[in-house]
């Protein structure tokens, strides 16, 4: 325990800061993430086989790839092709690329628990395809993928620590982890007090969600 | 299973329509290609299309190393599911025990190894634990904590299943006059286990990522092998290209298999 305080004696801001940044590249990957994951969705609905086949691999190829890869690929091997990015937006696109494939994902096995007789009447009733698709499908859909959307936003804040693996100017908690180590012979307490900032934080995530899924779920 | 949906949706469309969608379709076509080109005159201009950046995909010896790395990932993932499964298992009785003493700290370790990034795990075997005077090989610093971290969420896998075996098999079995071990290993587990193999199989894919890591440990996987041929070559681009289609070859294979053995079990 006394390794612990001393190195919050030290490091205390900086595990704040690294804490903070850890949230704050969850939340700007999640965010755009989920948004394009639903375009992706709709897009796939339509009858547009082109627009379906190429949609269909980007599913597949992100849900897939190893997010370390695609990051590498990212910041090595596009410069190459003279596209630079820098490294924070890098580690943005990465997560929400990757985001936006499981979101599609889950949220095409959202719209396959609604019958489809509710589209059949929908029809009868004379709504347009896409109209169907905005008031009928998608509310549906995302109230029946809250516990996945759950887990991949835990999973997402999970994978903001290969962030470590670029050099980033600020450092969140695993970057700051391996410092550290380097540094000082700290390392176990930081990993300790590291550890717990993303357990609870993953707890947070799990609870907030649970409560979400108890007030939208749809009982059938 | 009814028709898909998006059939339903657009199952009958009038005549004006289908000329809507199919004037759509060639315009959706003509767009994606142009984008293809465009990422196609993109690789030319950059230099990237040069026979030296391509050249040596031709040589059996870059298909050999590269499948050498394969083989790493393969070892380091093999090693990591059979740790998940076995301690997984060991996790999930300490879990379901009526016991607090034993069933709160199950609960706190499976919490912690899901809740902890694998990548932060490979930090602490990569530079903690050297320093406390534990050496590992890079093959267990890196498949060590994916097996670690893996056998949490496979506990929480295993749980799952369990408590989807209807309470009358337990019942039953125990009425047979089975000891408590003999109705969870005999009767539920095994239930359980049919339940959760699409899940078990999916987890899979997770651990074949994780091992990407192993260049951090320099472990001989794949990701370190391209690293290698990078180095030798300069060919960034064309050797990451490969690498990433293959980790999507195998990962999308081991998707369609868990995708397929989730299909009519009875």
């Amino acid at each position: 325990m006394g390794d612990v305080s001393r190195l919050l004696a030290d490091y205390g801001p900086a595990f704040g800061q690294a804490l903070f940044l850890t949230w704050k590249l969850t939340v700007v990957s999640f965010v755009p993430g989920f948004l394009l994951g639903v375009v992706v969705t709709v897009l796939r609905l339509l009858p547009l086989p082109p627009l379906r086949f190429v949609l269909t691999g980007y599913v597949e190829i992100f849900r897939n790839i190893p997010s370390v890869a695609l990051l590498i690929f990212i910041v090595f091997a596009l410069p190459d092709l003279n596209v630079v990015i820098d490294y924070e937006p890098s580690v943005v696109l990465t997560l929400t690329l990757v985001c936006s494939a499981f979101t599609a994902d889950y949220l095409r096995s959202g719209i396959n628990t609604i019958p489809g007789g509710q589209i059949e009447a929908a029809l009868s009733l004379g709504l347009r395809p896409t109209r169907i698709i905005s008031a009928v499908v998608l509310p549906q859909a995302l109230r029946a993928v809250v516990q996945p959307m759950t887990s991949l936003l835990i999973a997402l804040m999970l994978s903001t620590s290969l962030a470590s693996q670029v050099p980033f100017p600020g450092r969140e908690l695993t970057a700051l982890v391996s410092k550290i180590a380097n540094d000082s012979a700290a390392g176990m307490a930081a990993f300790a007090v590291a550890a717990a900032m993303y357990v609870a934080t993953g707890l947070l995530i799990a609870w907030a969600g649970a409560a979400l899924e108890k007030k939208v779920r749809i009982l059938r | 299973m009814s028709r898909p949906l998006e059939d339903i949706l657009f199952g009958a469309p009038s005549p004006q329509a289908q000329t809507v969608t199919r004037v759509v379709s060639v315009i959706a076509a003509a767009v994606l290609l142009l984008l293809a080109a465009g990422i196609a005159l993109r690789f030319h201009s950059a230099g990237q299309l040069d026979a030296r950046f391509w050249e040596f995909f031709a040589w059996p010896t870059t298909w050999a190393f590269l499948a050498r790395g394969l083989l790493g990932t393969l070892a380091s993932s093999a090693m990591a599911a059979a740790i998940a499964l076995v301690l997984g298992l060991v996790l999930l009785v300490g879990r379901l025990a009526r016991l607090r003493l034993v069933r709160w700290p199950s609960i706190a370790v499976i919490e912690f190894l899901r809740g902890t990034p694998t990548l932060l795990l490979i930090y602490v075997c990569f530079l903690v634990l050297p320093s406390a005077g534990i050496k590992l090989s890079t093959y267990w610093m890196l498949t060590l904590p994916i097996g670690l971290s893996t056998a949490a969420v496979v506990a929480e896998v295993y749980r799952a299943g369990v408590l989807a075996v209807p309470r009358g098999q337990t019942d039953a079995a125990r009425s047979l006059g089975l000891t408590e071990a003999q109705v969870f290993f005999l009767v539920v587990f095994p239930q359980a286990l049919r339940y959760i193999v699409p899940a078990l199989v999916a987890q899979l894919v997770i651990v074949v990522k994780d091992t990407t890591f192993g260049y951090v440990v320099t472990y001989g996987e794949l990701m370190q092998n391209a690293k290698v041929l990078i180095a030798n070559y300069h060919a960034l681009v064309p050797v990451y290209l490969v690498v990433a289609a293959l980790y999507c070859l195998v990962n999308y294979a081991i998707s369609r298999a868990s995708k397929r053995l989730g299909g009519p079990m009875h």
